[in-house]
């Protein structure tokens, strides 16, 4: 056996506490180790090409890169052995960046625990075996769930790209919460207007189908070929599409969950959408009192909900903008605990408010008290370390945004992840924050975390155009780990036929073994680990692979 | 409970009776002149024991990839070995259809390895026999079954000696229902009482060591062992043995190395994988040269994680094996 | 590491699910939380397919621990590995009870987007384990 192992530095990121050099150094002393190299940059073109001429020079047949963890630049990996005329599945990955140098301080053990990974890559990998990848047609068609204003821009954008769009919205009307925004700032355009706009583009066009009024009762599949069940008005319908943008939206944060609140007891108590709503009917004396209240339901640690909303702030100060410009002799106090008006142009905002003439307090308000005279704020003033109690006419709280309400039964449906929040996961936060860990889904607009409208429609566009690279492909290479029967060892007890749990176990009565349905097996490897004489096998996880993986991390071999 | 009171007799008479058909076998015991030991009958019966107080193996052991082809069996063994047979059913090592399995009272067993030539052969005289519980095998004075309640019919023996068989399931019903007697109300005490429970296994790994230092891995005891059904063992392969070169490997990157034993691996793997069928039988106690107490291990361990699913093995044709099925709301404490 | 102090601490191998604490696990990584080096996991498909017999080989191997850890209850990639896991660590765990070594095996459900769980759980194991190594030490 010929093994190569490249060690990566990842510039200083593994280099500062792991000694690569030793390592290299280290595994050079093995006797089925010919090459042994630790380089700058092992994912860079000439660390590829490094990889490329030991493979042809040196007739290479298992290659062990040490690196970042699997998940990252697996297929550029495969496709440099590929280009060697090499399997990719003799391509072994350790992870000694996220698993290793990024987790501990300690240069020695450091390095001594990247020994230990590499040596067990290094026993596994002899179990490698070449594996045929399947290449599979992908349907050039797509499913935006979602009506929003990023799923419509997903929608159109991958209309226009050729591919086939089917859009499902739960609610009768598309345009989600954008539809109900009198002012979307900063243009200050209707809301409503933009949807429309939007509707209309898609609307004309042959290749999009709009399903109103209609959930996913069903995805199933692989990318390329997903299938998808539909509960239409017409009735149940079924899709096969290539991928999926997910565009759920958000649910408004519900101010009624802090009963010290006492929203919903008092009409004079309302949030920033009521307000943006119903602005011309409200009952205000000619000199109103209002106080607005950020962070509603954002930054509260004791409702579990850390993060910022990131548009409230705005959609605060919208309010007090538009009371100062309605009532010129109101009397507007803002309290706040910071006021981030990041979005372009926010800070200008924030000034332009303030010099209209809207007091900004930091405080921590405790409660509000409806009476017959006014509504009481109780609080405290962080900044003078004093408690106060003012009566108002109205109270406006600013809203933040909560994990949509159908998230649990959409990631179950898609089997992707939620984050602590209870938004989508992406699959990571910098490298690839629109995918999911499923191949072919994808996130887009408020579903993966709080965004105002500007951010949401380049979050729908971004989904669509990653989503439109994988598509317009026109392939797939579909991972060949599913099980396979040793008919020789089989014993026929048919423990992994009742164990599995997808039916891809059938059993032959004649030759009473058992046999496994390839297009039904989903990989999991349950069938491996229930079989006691190991007669059936995971392809890519085949028990002495593991075995000499634990070895080596033992140090028993 | 309903059976029948058998008249002395009648069961030999039914046996007979079921042989007469050129298709049907019965695996019994046989009075033989070295004692009592398996037989499968053809024809008629010659020399039928009803009990047998020697162990030899566990007759399940016999049973594994029986397919009748047309064939009737019926079998009349301990219930021990009926369980085993339930077990190997699940695992379709068996097949049911073709089978009548009776499980007969027990008295206990005496160890082949320690053969008396005193040991009566009469259900009678065993209950006094095995006064003394030293003449027992130690696996069966812990037994957790000895009753014939398991299979599809049961013969057992009441306190003033008659015999009755009671039918457990449709197929015991339709056999019981061919003998000479009419159905009535099973006495509710028996000669063979329920079996008492016996202490939770504990033990610890200094003492499994020591206790299995002798073993030398001529795996008689996976051989015999009636619920070890592989046709190719795990390890028959060298997957869990250390090899050569990374042992080598090993010695000059760490110095001097004490050699793997194997043994442990072998040991604690096949006992988690018999955990769920083992019947405690104690076959493989009976096989091992060596004399290591495996039945403490093996029965200690396979009652604890039967019990951790309520689960006890060939006590029902319809429980499926633990391993196989889940209950979505269980086991809330198995997280940590 | 010194020889003496390389004896004391504790090697723990884990299982871990591809889809969830293993991705945990990557995610406890770009965010340079830390956690012994004592601790490796394995990347398993599902937490299912972790044989008792990779666990046994582990600790007769001499690992101190062993954990298995995948998606909470509910939450499995393939619909139901993970109540298969259950039945079969729990009674391993009964087993490992039985031979008086409860301690060295521990079943934890992280899903992907708990990294500090991750982290609690590792560690407390880890901590636990050198506990009683200590203890046994001076004993």
């Amino acid at each position: 056996m010929k093994t190569g192992i490249f060690i990566c530095h990842c510039g200083h990121n593994i280099k500062h506490t792991v000694d690569v050099k030793k390592l290299s150094e280290y595994f050079k002393t093995f006797p089925n180790v010919t090459v042994s190299q630790d380089y700058v940059f092992v994912c860079s073109e000439p660390g590829q090409d490094m990889i490329k001429d030991a493979i042809e020079k040196e007739g290479l047949d298992r290659v062990i890169i040490a690196s970042c963890t699997p998940s990252l630049h697996g297929p550029m990996f495969k496709d440099v052995l590929r280009k060697s005329n090499l399997n990719p599945f003799l391509l072994r990955r350790v992870s000694i960046r996220e698993h290793c140098a990024w987790v501990g301080n300690d240069v020695e053990a450091n390095t001594e625990k990247a020994k230990r990974l590499i040596l067990a890559g290094l026993y596994s990998s002899a179990h490698h075996v070449p594996l045929e990848e399947k290449i599979v047609d992908v349907k050039k068609s797509a499913l935006v769930v979602g009506g929003g204003v990023s799923g419509l821009s997903a929608a159109i954008f991958l209309s226009k790209m050729g591919m086939q769009v089917h859009l499902v919205e739960k609610k009768s009307e598309l345009g989600g919460h954008v539809r109900t925004l009198k002012g979307v700032w900063p243009a200050g355009r209707d809301g409503k207007s933009i949807v429309e706009d939007m509707v209309r583009e898609l609307e004309g066009r042959e290749n999009v189908e709009i399903f109103t009024s209609t959930t996913i009762t069903n995805f199933e599949g692989f990318f390329g070929n997903y299938e998808v069940t539909l509960n239409t008005p017409q009735g149940e319908k079924k899709l096969t599409v290539g991928g999926a943008v997910l565009a759920i939206g958000f649910s408004p944060f519900d101010p009624s969950i802090k009963p010290e609140l006492h929203y919903g007891k008092d009409e004079r108590i309302i949030t920033t959408l009521e307000f943006e709503n119903n602005s011309n009917t409200l009952q205000l004396p000619e000199k109103p009192r209002v106080a607005i209240l950020h962070c509603v339901g954002s930054r509260d640690e004791q409702i579990g909900k850390v993060y910022c909303s990131r548009v409230c702030c705005v959609n605060a100060l919208r309010v007090g903008n538009a009371l100062k410009d309605n009532y010129k002799d109101s009397y507007v106090e803002s309290f706040y605990m910071d006021v981030r008006a990041h979005p372009k142009g926010g800070e200008e905002f924030f000034e332009d408010t303030q010099e209209k003439g809207v007091l900004f307090t930091r405080a921590n308000v405790g409660e509000i008290v409806p009476t017959p005279t006014g509504v009481i704020i109780r609080g405290e003033d962080t900044l003078f370390g004093e408690t106060f109690e003012r009566e108002f006419d109205l109270v406006v709280l600013s809203i933040g945004m909560s994990s949509p309400e159908d998230c649990k039964l959409i990631a179950n449906t898609f089997k992707i992840a939620l984050d602590k929040d209870n938004f989508f996961m992406e699959a990571h936060i910098k490298l690839r924050p629109f995918d999911t860990a499923v191949k072919g889904i994808f996130i887009a607009g408020t579903c993966s975390g709080p965004k105002d409208v500007e951010e949401s429609i380049n979050h729908g566009r971004a989904s669509a155009v990653k989503l439109f690279g994988l598509l317009n492909l026109g392939y797939t290479y579909v991972d060949p780990f599913i099980s396979y029967v040793d008919p020789k060892r089989c014993s026929g007890c048919r423990m992994c036929e009742h164990a599995c749990f997808s039916n891809a176990i059938k059993y032959d009565e004649e030759k009473r073994v058992v046999h496994v349905e390839e297009a039904a097996c989903m990989g999991c490897g349950l069938c491996n680990a229930t079989c006691p004489s190991s007669a059936i096998s995971l392809r890519g996880y085949i028990d002495p692979m593991i075995d000499d993986e634990i070895s080596g991390f033992t140090e028993a071999i | 409970m309903k059976g029948k009171k058998l008249k002395s007799g009648e069961i030999e008479n039914a046996l007979n009776q079921f042989l007469k058909d050129e298709q049907h076998l019965v695996l019994g015991f046989k009075k033989g002149e070295g004692g009592v030991g398996h037989q499968i009958f053809k024809g008629s019966l010659d020399h039928y024991s009803l009990v047998n107080p020697l162990f030899g193996a566990n007759a399940a052991l016999y049973l594994r990839r029986l397919f009748s082809k047309g064939l009737k069996v019926m079998l009349m063994l301990r219930p021990c070995e009926i369980r085993a047979y339930v077990e190997l059913h699940k695992l379709t090592q068996v097949e049911r259809e073709d089978i009548i399995a009776v499980s007969i009272d027990c008295f206990g067993t005496v160890s082949s390895k320690e053969k008396k030539d005193d040991v009566p052969a009469e259900a009678d005289k065993l209950t006094g026999y095995f006064q003394d519980k030293d003449s027992m095998r130690w696996a069966c004075s812990v037994c957790r079954e000895r009753r014939g309640v398991v299979g599809d019919a049961g013969v057992r023996i009441d306190k003033s000696g008659n015999y009755w068989m009671v039918p457990y399931t449709e197929k015991g019903e339709d056999l019981v229902s061919g003998m000479e007697g009419e159905f009535e109300e099973v006495p509710a005490e028996m000669l063979i009482p329920e079996s008492a429970k016996t202490d939770k296994f504990q033990i610890d790994m200094e003492t499994f060591n020591k206790d299995f230092e002798k073993c030398i891995m001529c795996m008689n005891c996976r051989d015999m062992c009636p619920v070890c059904y592989c046709i190719d063992c795990v390890f028959n392969g060298d997957e869990y043995l250390p090899k050569g070169d990374a042992l080598l490997n090993k010695v000059f990157r760490t110095g001097s190395t004490q050699m793997p034993r194997g043994k442990d691996l072998f040991h604690l793997i096949r006992m988690y994988h018999v955990s769920q069928t083992c019947v405690g039988c104690g076959a493989c106690e009976e096989a091992c040269p060596q004399g290591i107490p495996l039945t403490k291990y093996f029965k200690g361990v396979s009652e604890r994680l039967q019990g951790v699913f309520s689960y006890m093995s060939g006590r029902s044709f319809d429980e499926p094996i633990p391993y196989v099925t889940f209950l979505e709301d269980e086991l809330k404490d198995a997280m940590d | 590491m010194a020889e003496d102090e390389k004896d004391k601490n504790p090697e723990i191998v884990g299982f871990c699910c591809s889809y969830c604490t293993f991705k945990a696990s990557e995610m406890a990584g770009s965010l340079r939380m830390k956690y012994p080096e004592g601790i490796k996991v394995i990347e398993v498909p599902c937490s299912s397919r972790v044989d008792p017999a990779f666990i046994i080989k582990a600790i007769v191997e001499g690992a101190d621990g062993v954990f298995v850890s995948g998606c909470h209850p509910g939450d499995c990639h393939f619909i139901k590995g993970n109540f298969y896991t259950r039945r079969k660590i729990a009674a391993l765990k009964e087993m490992f009870d039985a031979f008086s070594m409860k301690d060295k095996l521990r079943l934890f459900w992280v899903s992907a987007s708990e990294a500090r769980r991750f982290i609690d759980k590792v560690t407390t194991f880890y901590n636990d384990i050198k506990e009683k190594n200590n203890e046994r030490e001076k004993a």
